[in-house]
């Protein structure tokens, strides 16, 4: 009786966006006498960040000071449409209508600047809040005074709308092809997991969990750490803890209050290292790809490939519960060999389990 | 540029870390009333008797809602995609999960609508329920869904399906042939926040909701589809949540708070206990996952066979959908020229089961992966270089035609290689995603790379 340290890996990828697409965001953009901006979305942060993500692209679009800017994301009467905060679009597709609405009121700033200067606005640029003439430093206007001028000498409103939709992508039924990706963008990632197991009570202690993620572009790296740190955790509680149905497929013995539904809790933190890369994407906001939802997909299978390198088994049905980990110590199953096939895990298998021998499940083809 | 890359705070930190973030639940109005909903004690059973009368008649009920008081009672979230409708947002005449709602009662306060609950008259013939999705075609299958066993409408398929390449002769050309099962279990988005929806019946006519959901105007879409109503009619209110992770697009409990304020011409306010969070509210679903890859002794994956069967519970929601984006990702971050995959959605007779952070690609990235580890132990391969040579590049097309143009696999595992300074020979440690040519383009993989003109934009049809 011991306790064995293991170290698995597993490499993934998640497609950002909506799948198959068809899921438009868009937001508007207005300035006030004084240049201070309002940005309008209809997108729901639920603690991943989108707004605060949202500002920062709508900042460094328009060329101007993070806090300047007020986002406006609570009600539909104001907000124009956001499918909504899924499919880890909010940065990718979120953050591209917010571009695009802050990029066209950006166009109108330049308009007006272009009448207080005389200058053409293909020679103007925007930095730090101030509208200034290529080449001619001295020569510049503060977005204040452009927006002031826009109200009461020239009567209008310097307004921006963007709106952004992947069209639909049709998938065929006979072959599961695609007319055209049905995705935003695709993420990466690796973890490593080192964990160790207890041999006499089936307990899994994961020690330290190095995680690396392509996001394309990090907006605001503490909030893609954050996204990588809580999905690291719930990560942990898939491949450890959680499990709706204690004795699956059967549906009783269901937890119905914390404590006998295992989440997981700060004790169960392992150390964190985390690796973000850089490699932008074509068509995101600033070259991000997103992180979003993958952010607890690496961990379940990096944790089951530790055990197995630590004691021997495998565990394929997901938590490895204590439970879980001393029936496989005790079955030590070797997989079945048959010619050059190795079969693992045949008695959980379609074939062995239903009555028929998986009919209807299996030969689809005829 | 200064704002983008910046370490910025979080805009809500101080507000959620000084208690002073309001949410649904924090808003109280004149006049508001609580909600308490009739629930199905049966994993599947018919409504023989109901009567509601004992509970209208109790003082200080304001409203009882049955499947009679809603316009359109059964609406798909995803017809838009095509996918049909099949669940009452009220049951009808039977119950298909222990926790389905049946009606629901708006009261003065709490203990009234809990009372009024207890005081309506209901009666069940139970029927046989079906849990084990393996067994979903047996011949001794008790018809739960009007559908069948499993959702019927890929197309003229009761399945969808992937097919690319020779997948029997990568079988028969392979050293080794690697099978296992893979199966995920059931969890809990356990939000701290429950289901909360505050209704507001306004002057003009128009009801003001106050929504914790994920999804504004998808939420609002599904309200207006249910009442009829156009959406003008509607305000949500948002953009709060006390933690969603995908539980939070059902829309679980905007629709019946907005009947009952309509009824009561009330303001009327439904928070779900604790225990309805985890018993009534959808899970992730639990999947069934079957690998048999055909490989090489140096460790070429050549093909994979892959079925799938997901877990829907008793109606299918997002399922179709979240089964679609599962096929998508069947050969993870690596290529295999020759795929066939079949993934069912299956009806159980549990609580629905809904998106989750991952929806789809979670279940198939464990699957892959822990596969992926054990094709290395049984080759007596290291985990990395497996992976290093099989890992997605330029020019690679995937299971679903996708031309990949900058695809990471190779930098994300060498990054990780890096960080905890494994032990890789220089030809591994130097490799990049570029496009495959030499010892990394051997014939298998010859006709699957995309011309060099070739766009993303799919490839192969």
């Amino acid at each position: 009786m011991a306790k064995h340290k293991g170290r698995g890996i597993a490499t993934i990828e998640y497609p950002t966006g909506m799948n198959q697409n068809g899921d438009p965001s868009q937001a508007w953009v207005k300035l006030k006498p004084d240049g201070r901006v309002d940005v309008f979305t209809g997108t729901v942060d639920h603690g991943q960040g989108s707004r605060t993500v949202h500002t920062q692209i709508a900042a460094d679009t328009l060329g101007v000071p993070y806090d300047w800017i007020t986002m406006d994301n609570t009600n539909t009467d104001s907000s124009a449409v956001c499918t909504g905060s899924f499919a880890s679009r909010g940065t990718f597709i979120g953050g591209n209508a917010v571009r695009f609405a802050a990029e066209k009121a950006r166009e109108r700033i330049l308009d007006i600047a272009s009448k207080e200067l005389e200058i053409a606005p293909s020679d103007l640029e925007i930095a730090d809040g101030e509208v200034v003439a290529k080449g001619a430093p001295d020569r510049k206007i503060g977005i204040p005074e452009v927006a002031a001028a826009a109200t009461w000498t020239y009567g209008e409103l310097i307004t921006g709308t963007g709106a952004a939709l992947k069209p639909f992508s049709d998938v065929s039924d006979d072959d599961g092809s695609v007319e055209i990706e049905p995705h935003s963008a695709i993420s990466y990632a690796a973890c490593v997991a080192d964990v160790e197991v207890d041999d006499e009570t089936g307990e899994v202690r994961v020690e330290r969990l190095i995680q690396v993620y392509d996001v394309g572009r990090a907006i605001n790296p503490t909030l893609v750490e954050g996204q990588i740190e809580g999905g690291a955790m719930m990560g942990l509680g898939l491949g450890l803890l959680e499990q709706a149905y204690p004795y699956y497929p059967e549906p009783e013995h269901r937890g119905r209050e914390f404590g006998a539904y295992l989440a997981p809790a700060l004790e169960d933190l392992p150390q964190l290292d985390n690796v973000i890369i850089e490699s932008p994407s074509e068509d995101g906001p600033f070259g991000a790809k997103a992180i979003g939802e993958m952010a607890n997909n690496a961990q379940p299978p990096a944790i089951a490939s530790a055990i197995y390198d630590a004691v021997g088994v495998w565990v394929t049905e997901m938590p490895a519960t204590p439970e879980r980990v001393l029936r496989a110590l005790d079955a030590k199953q070797e997989p079945r060999r048959d010619g050059k096939r190795v079969i693992f895990d045949e008695e959980l298998s379609v074939r062995t389990v239903s009555s028929n021998g998986g009919k209807g499940f299996l030969e689809t083809d005829g | 540029m200064k704002a983008v890359g910046a370490r910025l705070p979080r805009y809500d930190g101080v507000a959620h870390v000084t208690g002073r973030t309001q949410y649904v639940d924090d808003i109280r109005v004149r006049g508001m009333l609580w909600t308490k909903a009739l629930r199905s004690p049966h994993h599947h059973a018919a409504i023989t008797h109901f009567d509601a009368s004992k509970a209208e008649a109790l003082p200080g009920v304001r409203a009882v809602v049955t499947h009679e008081d809603v316009p359109k009672n059964v609406y798909g979230h995803l017809e838009a995609l095509g996918i049909p409708a099949d669940e009452p947002l009220l049951a009808v005449d039977e119950v298909r999960f222990k926790g389905q709602p049946i009606a629901a009662v708006a009261a003065d306060d709490e203990d009234t609508a809990r009372e009024a609950v207890e005081l309506i008259e209901i009666e069940f013939d139970e029927r046989p329920a079906f849990f084990d999705m393996r067994k979903a075609m047996d011949p001794e299958w008790p018809k739960i869904h009007q559908w069948g066993p499993v959702y019927p409408h890929y197309g003229p398929y009761n399945h969808r399906r992937v097919r690319k390449g020779d997948v029997d002769a990568a079988f028969e050309q392979a050293d080794t042939i690697v099978e296992g099962v893979y199966r995920p279990q059931a969890i809990e988005h356990c939000p701290i926040e429950p289901q909360t929806a505050l209704v507001i019946p306004e002057p003009s006519g128009r009801l003001t909701i106050h929504s914790c959901t994920q999804a504004m105007y998808f939420s609002m879409g599904v309200v207006a589809a249910h009442l009829e109503w156009p959406l003008n009619k509607l305000k949500f209110v948002g953009g709060t949540v006390g933690g969603g992770f995908g539980g939070k697009v059902d829309t679980a409990s905007e629709t019946i708070s907005a009947l009952l304020a309509l009824k009561a011409k009330r303001p009327v306010k439904w928070r779900w206990t604790r225990e309805e969070e985890f018993l009534a509210s959808s899970t992730r679903a639990p999947w069934h996952m079957e690998i048999a890859d055909a490989v090489t002794s140096d460790g070429w994956i050549l093909g994979r066979r892959m079925l799938t069967l997901h877990d829907a519970g008793a109606y299918a929601r997002f399922s179709p959908y979240g089964v679609t984006k599962h096929a998508f990702h069947h050969t993870g971050a690596y290529t295999i020229p020759n795929v066939h995959f079949d993934g069912f959605v299956v009806f159980t007779n549990r609580v629905p089961t809904t998106a989750m952070r991952g929806f789809g690609v979670t279940s198939v990235s464990f699957a892959v992966e822990s596969h992926m580890n054990r094709v290395a132990q049984v080759l007596g391969m290291d985990p990395l270089q497996i992976r290093l040579k099989n890992a997605n590049r330029i020019g690679d097309t995937t299971a679903n035609r996708v031309v990949l143009k900058d695809p990471s696999t190779v930098q994300v595992v060498l990054a990780a290689a890096d960080r905890v300074n494994y032990d890789l020979p220089a030809e591994y440690r130097s490799m990049t995603n570029e496009k495959r040519s030499g010892d990394l383009l051997p014939e298998h993989l010859v006709g699957q790379l995309a011309a060099d003109d070739a766009t993303t934009n799919g490839g192969g049809r």
